[in-house]
């Protein structure tokens, strides 16, 4: 039982990780990112580069999500930034281009193959948690996530750069007129959310094979926590990761076969019954 | 000649080519390769257009005199679409197709490939129903149906006497029918089924598996499951040594290409393979060779297969030494590759299937040139036992 919930907890912040930059994006940008899962792609592959060329997993999980953060501020600047007077529809047209080219361009680059990242030797094995052996790095990973969860919540909660991130979201003209460009406010966010997708790359490297197209498959799971969470809300996200984590690890011990229907059928009814998600209670503060 | 004459001539060498198709390709020997070459399968694709291509250029690039000429389409792994590019390359009139990756896909197109009576040789795609429910005139198979390789997983779990099994089946209708198929064989060499899951396809996330897993009292795993699902599994069991206290085993779960990707938790992993480039022969020897001298990495399995299919094939071309179809296959239904990287394989015209020993392996540290993860043959079985004689 303690070992099912610590892999429940290692599953739901895995996927807060992965999920974290998309909620930030829409809810501050009002951006759908569809890129979101190629920038988790594309953070996976420079992290095996950096542990190839160095050895050091510590170092790729600093390279990763900075290298990340600074094409995805690029992207913004050239791709997103004309786009954001014009229809949502132009903008998801625009992310699912990005998919395509920066799928090329890392096939391009590093093939089709699959590439791997060996767990450092300090995260490496597993403990006996009562009845379970647990993997040192799904500790690690839980661990991960929280500081990440935190760390989010506390810069958009407590800090004078998250009072005028949103500040930038809501009132952009009173921003504006204090003198803060907007425009660049922007960029952050969307960096700061590219940032993240490769941290979640970088951090399930050792778990999943790095490949072309590894994107595609999470962004389903990413979508799902973001709506349960409610759209934009760090807190909601973290929430709903936990409880889908938590879902999915008693559910394989107890109804294996019905957890993927469950879990859509949630998303359904939460859509019809809750669309603002599950733990969005006003329309005001979300972070 | 004035402008009705040359509207005449025209009109009567389209005439004749309309009446025999054939004539117009004369020219070069088109073969329209249909494989996946992007996605999770695409890595497959790219190996198997690297051993068809080789397999061409081993006999100096051409047949019936004419030049081998591959046109490539991506199936993206989606048997629609695989159709769709099939459908368009006999629009073009290629002389035979080549493929799929995917059984779906391969299903598929036999359908349409078999009403235009254009060849098709399969060397990857496994489901049974290739070369049996569905097998038609005009598609072979050279490499493993799913029967062979459950006859080779059966096999071993007697000989390991592994006495009970923990089986983990990709949610899809290969992987069940598969799992359904080796439960009987299992049950045939005494082997007790413990528990089974059917995780779905694309998993991400086996942890909670594995932990089951670990509390039974299983001797072995039966892995059941694909490409990356199969190489997650392997990653997160071995971080919790799930290979020291069972053996791992299953269908291509593993090779040098996956080991690249799991890294030195592969040690231990046993397989069936479809082929391996220390099998030991003079023909395989000198194929290993060429491939690493154009490509600079050994062979995987797929591109093995490939090359041996393709050679075969254009080797029953040649000696038909006309350009029909029909007539090449009419030769391959009962044609024996004496030439294979495999030994000898023989094409049965029952069902199509091409009869061949195979060849077990386990993953053990490599040392250079090789690859730090390199299977070693553990295990070969003949044809006799693998493929019981056709009804």
């Amino acid at each position: 039982m303690t070992g099912t919930l610590i892999i429940g907890l290692s599953i739901a912040m895995m996927l807060f990780l992965l999920a974290a930059g998309l909620t930030i994006i829409f809810g501050m940008l009002g951006v759908i990112n569809f890129a979101h899962g190629v920038l988790y792609m594309v953070g996976g592959f420079i992290a095996v580069e950096v542990v190839n060329q160095t050895g050091n997993f510590w170092l790729s999980l600093l390279v990763a999500p900075l290298a990340v953060a600074a094409l995805s501020a690029l992207l913004e600047i050239l791709l997103l930034r004309p786009l954001y007077d014009r229809d949502h529809v132009e903008q998801l047209l625009m992310t699912f281009g990005i998919i395509l080219v920066l799928d090329e361009v890392v096939r391009t680059v590093w093939g089709l193959g699959y590439h791997d990242i060996p767990l450092p030797g300090s995260l490496s094995g597993a403990i006996p948690v009562f009845d379970s052996d647990v993997a040192v790095y799904r500790l690690f990973l839980i661990g991960a996530g929280l500081i990440a969860g935190l760390g989010l919540f506390a810069l958009i909660e407590w800090t004078k750069l998250g009072i005028v991130l949103r500040g930038a979201m809501t009132h952009p003209a009173m921003v504006r007129s204090l003198g803060i460009p907007v425009s660049t406010i922007r960029t952050i966010v969307f960096a700061l959310g590219g940032g993240l997708a490769a941290l979640a790359g970088t951090i399930a490297a050792p778990l999943i094979p790095i490949q072309v197209g590894m994107g595609f498959g999470i962004i389903v799971d990413c979508f799902i926590v973001v709506i349960l969470g409610g759209l934009g809300n760090i807190r909601g996200a973290i929430a709903a990761a936990l409880l889908l984590g938590l879902v999915r690890a008693f559910g394989q011990q107890y109804f294996p076969e019905w957890i993927e229907l469950s879990t859509y059928l949630v998303l359904m009814i939460v859509l019809l019954w809750r669309p603002q998600g599950l733990f969005t209670f006003s329309k005001g503060r979300k972070a | 000649m004035n402008i009705f004459g040359k509207a005449a001539l025209f009109a009567a060498g389209a005439a004749a080519l309309v009446a025999n198709p054939a004539l117009a390709d004369e020219d070069a020997f088109r073969v329209g390769g249909i494989v996946s070459l992007s996605g999770a399968y695409g890595v497959i694709g790219e190996s198997m257009r690297k051993g068809a291509e080789l397999a061409a250029e081993a006999r100096g690039g051409t047949v019936l005199g004419a030049p081998i000429v591959f046109e490539w389409e991506d199936t993206e792994t989606n048997p629609q679409i695989a159709v769709q590019k099939a459908s368009a390359l006999m629009g073009k009139g290629v002389d035979m197709l080549f493929g799929a990756v995917s059984s779906g896909s391969t299903l598929a197109v036999m359908k349409v490939s078999e009403r235009r009576g254009v060849p098709l040789i399969v060397t990857l795609s496994a489901s049974d129903r290739i070369t049996g429910e569905d097998m038609a005139s005009n598609t072979f198979r050279t490499s493993n149906p799913v029967r062979m390789e459950n006859t080779m997983m059966a096999e071993f779990v007697g000989r390991e006497k592994l006495g009970k099994i923990y089986a983990v089946v990709a949610d899809y209708g290969v992987g069940r029918d598969m799992w359904d198929d080796l439960k009987g064989r299992l049950d045939a060499v005494g082997a007790e089924i413990v528990a089974e899951d059917y995780p779905p396809l694309g998993g991400r996330d086996y942890a909670l598996i594995i932990d089951k897993i670990k509390k039974t009292d299983a001797d072995g795993v039966v892995m059941i499951m694909t490409g990356g699902d199969a190489i997650t599994f392997l990653k997160q069991s071995g971080q919790v040594g799930l290979k020291d206290e069972k053996q791992i085993f299953g269908t291509m779960v593993m090779d040098e290409m996956m080991g690249e990707a799991v890294g030195d938790l592969s040690f231990g992993v046993n397989s069936t393979l479809r082929y391996h480039f220390a099998i030991d022969n003079e023909v395989n020897r000198a194929f290993v060779e060429s491939y690493v001298a154009k490509y600079g990495v050994y062979p995987d399995q797929a591109a093995g297969e490939a090359y041996d299919g393709m050679a075969w094939f254009l080797d029953v071309v040649e000696e038909t030494g006309v350009w029909d179809q029909q007539a090449w296959i009419k030769a391959f239904s009962t044609s024996t590759n004496t030439k294979s990287l495999e030994g000898v394989k023989v094409m049965r015209a029952c069902d199509h299937q091409a009869a061949q020993s195979g060849i077990f392996g386990k993953a053990i540290k490599g040392e250079a040139p090789h690859p730090n993860v390199t299977m070693e043959i553990s295990y070969q079985f003949d044809s006799e036992t693998l493929f019981p004689a056709c009804d």
